[in-house]
């Protein structure tokens, strides 16, 4: 199968300080990547890039086998979906309206939705168990099922790629788990490619994959999960000391500061061995 | 279980909203002193001129005077509809922004400086006022740029200042100019509906329907425009080409609204806000029913204006100041609350 995401001697920056250099990888069709690292590494400046908000100094990025500069902002929408951190909009759209706005993309002259439309839009409201609350406007959810209402957008606009820029910051448990699951059917049974931000790795780690690591430097690190997630790379890339296990295929970490209840413990304990 | 936007239902809206204008429009035309009758009116001219005073009131004073508000109601609701739009601020509207003051200007330029040349369809007051709406709209979205990060108001102080300086200017241009004017052009500034010719009425109609066509052509675009740019970019819409369109139609039909009859105020503030109150956000729905609305809306305050006082009549720019300013001050009020929450 082909590259759906490929991308090449990437580099990029800011007036400052350089981002990403010589940076490069290969996505295939109905893959879910996460992408982790320290504050400030550049995850967000890499999605924006793979959408086209911003533009590669050197190197180029090909969606679905075309460069991406050759798509109109359009035609591109067509291609990727992107889920940017979750916001409350100024006016009262409902959330049916909300989701609608996914087909502005396909719309003719004067912006009215097809039957096709309004069926797509149903299923995505649907699939996201949005559609007990699609009259009410956004600002009246909870930030979880707000966050499904953008899911469910990206959905409805119906392309192979979804982006999405931590989309479990600020969820509890049952909503954080709740996305991820939504995410994940998404992929399996729509065959979309799912690339993710997180700071969260232990829950990345048991839906994505592949991941990639990207270092505070340039330096990055890409491959299967079980590879990329262990406890020296963690360590370093972090630069944090971490409390490691595994728990069926994948390691999980908790980070351990000085103070922290356990952390003479853990030191104690990698003393004697 | 939900409504969904269809062509059909807008339309049917749409025509019920138009009916309701054309029933308010013909009662206005009958308001006033003399009374005329619609019985004599519908007698038609008569053999020749000036047999029927009734029918000479009726389509020389009243309809056109009446058919000038509703144009005008809908160019500025209209173009609040689309500033709100753009600035991603329900408290924009064309006067407080400062855009009316910069098409006074452009027009007072005009008058003053007694250039004559015909350009296109419009006279040199109509190419000035244009120039001065747009060059205010491209200043007051650049402050803009710098507020949208900051608070609601912040954009709005700007607009006090701008409409606060360009009044200034157009004060000591008037006053300056030989002042057997001054009483008109005075009246002028403050919004004043009186009787204009056909031609006029038809140019301005042209020009205000033409702009709300097109404008209602991207108001799907606008609605993905409000969740900001990056968002409106990911939804598919070429964020600079339709916010090109918008500024320049909206700066358009303010400027011709001015020309027509000057700084009306407040129009453009509570009949989008009104009509989103009732129908909701959508701007496919929002542009047009909003432009009926505020049709309707002027056609009464301009009646008000021309009845309250049996002597003489009221620029109508106060009616809608009084009715708008107290409504503007609640809005403030409210926005201002809803902000700081959410920091």
């Amino acid at each position: 199968m082909n590259a759906i995401i490929k991308v090449e001697n990437l580099t990029f920056g800011y007036t400052q300080s350089l981002v990403l250099k010589d940076f490069g990888f290969e996505l295939k069709q109905g893959q879910f990547l996460t992408i982790a690292g320290p504050n400030g590494a550049g995850k967000t400046t890499l999605l924006n890039l793979l959408c086209g908000l911003l533009k590669p100094k050197a190197g180029f990025i090909e969606i679905d086998a075309a460069d991406i500069q050759s798509y109109s902002v359009k035609e591109l929408a067509r291609k990727i979906a992107v889920v940017h951190q979750e916001f409350v909009p100024v006016f009262d759209f409902t959330v049916q309206q909300m989701v609608s706005m996914a087909r502005t993309p396909y719309l003719g002259t004067f912006g009215f939705e097809s039957d096709t439309d309004k069926e797509i839009v149903a299923d995505a409201l649907e699939m996201t168990d949005t559609i007990q609350f699609a009259s009410r406007p956004l600002a009246q959810l909870s930030g979880g099922e707000r966050q499904r209402v953008f899911i469910a957008r990206a959905l409805a606009q119906n392309t192979p790629v979804l982006l999405l820029d931590e989309p479990t910051s600020f969820l509890d448990f049952k909503h954080q788990v709740g996305i991820y699951d939504l995410l994940k059917a998404a992929q399996l049974e729509k065959g979309k490619t799912i690339v993710s931000v997180t700071h969260d790795i232990n829950l990345a780690a048991q839906y994505a994959d592949i991941a990639l690591l990207l270092g505070a430097d340039t330096g990055y690190h890409i491959g299967c999960v079980k590879d990329i997630f262990s406890v020296e790379q963690i360590e370093k890339v972090f630069s944090v000391r971490t409390f490691s296990a595994s728990v069926g295929k994948e390691n999980f970490f908790l980070p351990l500061g000085k103070f922290a209840k356990d952390s003479r413990i853990i030191i104690s304990e990698s003393a004697d061995s | 279980m939900f409504e969904i936007l269809t062509p059909k239902n807008l339309t049917i809206k749409i025509i019920i909203c138009l009916a309701v204008l054309v029933v308010i429009m013909c009662l206005c035309t009958l308001v006033g002193t003399p009374k005329i009758s619609l019985e004599e009116v519908f007698a038609g001219p008569g053999r020749e001129p000036g047999h029927n005073i009734h029918y000479e009131i009726f389509a020389g004073v009243r309809l056109p005077r009446v058919i000038l508000a509703a144009l005008v109601g809908a160019a500025l609701a209209s173009a609040g509809v689309i500033l709100q739009a753009l600035l991603r601020n329900p408290l924009a509207d064309p006067y407080i922004l400062g855009i009316s003051s910069g098409a006074g200007l452009g027009a007072i330029i005009a008058v003053i400086s007694g250039i004559t040349f015909t350009f296109w369809a419009g006279s040199p007051i109509a190419v000035f006022a244009f120039c001065g709406a747009m060059l205010t709209i491209c200043l007051v979205w650049y402050i803009g740029r710098f507020a949208a990060k900051s608070q609601v108001t912040s954009l709005l102080l700007a607009g006090v200042v701008v409409n606060a300086f360009f009044s200034a200017v157009m004060m000591f241009l008037t006053s300056i100019a030989r002042s057997e004017h001054l009483r008109t052009t005075i009246y002028w500034l403050m919004g004043n509906i009186t009787e204009k010719d056909w031609s006029v009425l038809s140019i301005g109609a042209f020009f205000i329907v033409g702009g709300i066509i097109i404008l209602f052509i991207i108001c799907n675009k606008l609605n993905a425009l409000t969740l900001g740019e990056h968002e409106a970019k990911a939804l598919g819409v070429d964020t600079t080409k339709v916010k090109a369109i918008a500024f320049a139609f909206s700066a358009l039909i303010t400027a011709v609204a001015v020309n027509l009859s000057g700084l009306i105020g407040f129009v453009g503030l509570i009949i989008p806000h009104g009509t989103r109150l009732v129908f909701g956000p959508d701007h496919r729905q929002l542009l047009p029913l909003s432009a009926i609305i505020g049709s309707i809306f002027l056609v009464i305050a301009d009646t008000i204006a021309r009845t309250v006082f049996r002597q003489e009549q009221l620029p109508v720019g106060v009616i809608t100041a009084i009715a708008g300013g107290p409504f503007f001050l609640f809005l403030l009020a409210k926005y201002s609350r809803k902000v700081s929450w959410l920091k």
